[in-house]
């Protein structure tokens, strides 16, 4: 490792260390984990900086964080990791039969969405599989776009979309019901 | 005629503004035109709002900060000074026993001399006398100082950085400690004259420890690494390739 890529690695990556850790805290489920999982990616990426093409520091990072995340999922949940396209499928013809039935504005269950409880609110985000948390973390806790989702997650932005929607679904599904 | 899931995904980038004005004002224009739509948007707003209020946006600790710059550093660095802080606790708490365990019945002077400099080589503002990570520096810079050079290995590749290097003084003798890296965790690695040392204990306070001989040299390497990973370094230290 030279000195200038110490430097790179310095300005590339350590600005997005709070996004990497909210991200990997999110995934993994716990600070211990997520902190190795952090030190982890941010090895690979010091290995890798040489490769960083310049354009978006912290989609590379936090792209990274996200494989790091993944890999340790695998070895140490390995039933976290649910079969993607399964899911989504599932999820699809879900959708397209309870959406015909929605209930009027100002129904009981806004309500409940609005007064939910921060307790409530973490345990409904940690309760959805993982591409589907994640893909809401990024966007609505750490305000990302939708490209850069894509980007970090390596999927279309059409899938970004769509992951979005089913997460929200679900956790509108889980807050509304709540008592 | 719009399956519902497309309507969802509209909604969804209307809402995360993700819509170009033209699409955006169209999409305004059924809202208004479809209760259940609009009731769908009233849930997914309130959505939004409930979590941007109220899921704390987690930060970094400044540990993690510090490990972490500590990554792109291994040279005399604010990391090094927070990693000898959170080992100077273990040492003061772990140095007395040591001393009564094996001062009292001297089993293990050699062992207790390299893993007592180890430790004091964390807790130095500086843990390298040199630092490089490149041996055809490290191999000369003892040469001026010490009647014998290291054999020094290139480990890189199998994960082992090389660090640099620093003079101890075990049983009174100079010997060379070569400094490696493994992530986080430091190792260091003394040779010293066979002759030395007799009771061979697998860790001292916590450090793992292993050692070998080659030729008239004993190895030492010294660590907080987990055992299976020292005897790693270990064996990707005796199967490398020494210098020309």
């Amino acid at each position: 490792m030279s000195r200038a890529d110490d430097r790179r690695f310095a300005d590339v990556v350590l600005p997005h260390l709070d996004d990497a850790y909210a991200l990997a805290r999110w995934v993994v489920g716990n600070r211990a984990d997520a902190e190795d999982v952090v030190q982890e990616a941010c090895l690979r990426a010091l290995r890798g900086i040489s490769g960083f093409s310049g354009a978006n520091s912290r989609a590379w990072t936090l792209a990274i964080v996200r494989n790091a995340a993944h890999d340790w999922l695998r070895k140490n949940r390995p039933a976290a990791i649910v079969a993607v396209d399964d899911l989504e499928q599932v999820e699809r013809l879900q959708a397209c039969g309870d959406a015909a039935v929605s209930p009027p504005p100002d129904d009981p269950e806004t309500a409940l969405i609005v007064r939910a409880e921060e307790l409530a609110l973490q345990a409904a985000i940690e309760g959805l599989p993982t591409v589907f948390r994640e893909t809401l973390v990024l966007r609505d806790v750490q305000g990302l776009g939708y490209r850069e989702i894509a980007e970090i997650t390596g999927v279309p932005i059409g899938t970004v979309m769509s992951r979005l929607a089913r997460a929200r679904d679900r956790l509108i599904e889980t807050l509304g019901a709540n008592k | 005629m719009t399956p519902a899931h497309d309507d969802r995904l509209w909604l969804n980038a209307y809402i995360d503004g993700e819509l170009d004005p033209a699409h955006a004002l169209e999409f305004e224009q059924r809202l208004a035109a479809d209760p259940a739509l609009a009731a769908a948007h009233a849930r997914m707003t309130a959505l939004r709002g409930a979590i941007r209020d109220r899921v704390p946006r987690e930060r970094a600790s400044p540990l993690l900060r510090r490990r972490v710059a500590a990554l792109a550093r291994p040279r005399p660095a604010p990391g090094w000074r927070a990693l000898a802080a959170s080992v100077a606790a273990a040492f003061v708490a772990g140095s007395a026993l040591t001393y009564i365990a094996l001062g009292r019945c001297g089993s293990a002077p050699v062992a207790q001399d390299v893993v007592a400099s180890h430790m004091r080589a964390l807790m130095a503002s500086q843990p390298i006398e040199v630092a490089s990570s490149d041996r055809h520096t490290v191999k000369p810079w003892f040469n001026g100082k010490l009647p014998e050079s290291p054999r020094v290995v290139d480990l890189a590749a199998q994960g082992f950085p090389l660090v640099g290097g620093r003079i101890d003084v075990i049983g009174l003798t100079p010997t060379p400690t070569l400094v490696y890296r493994r992530r986080l965790h430091v190792i260091s690695l003394t040779a010293l004259p066979s002759k030395l040392g007799a009771a061979r204990p697998r860790a001292i306070d916590g450090y793992n420890i292993v050692d070998w001989t080659d030729g008239n040299l004993t190895y030492w390497a010294v660590s907080d690494l987990s055992a299976p990973e020292l005897e790693d370094f270990a064996r990707a230290f005796r199967a490398g390739e020494a210098e020309p």
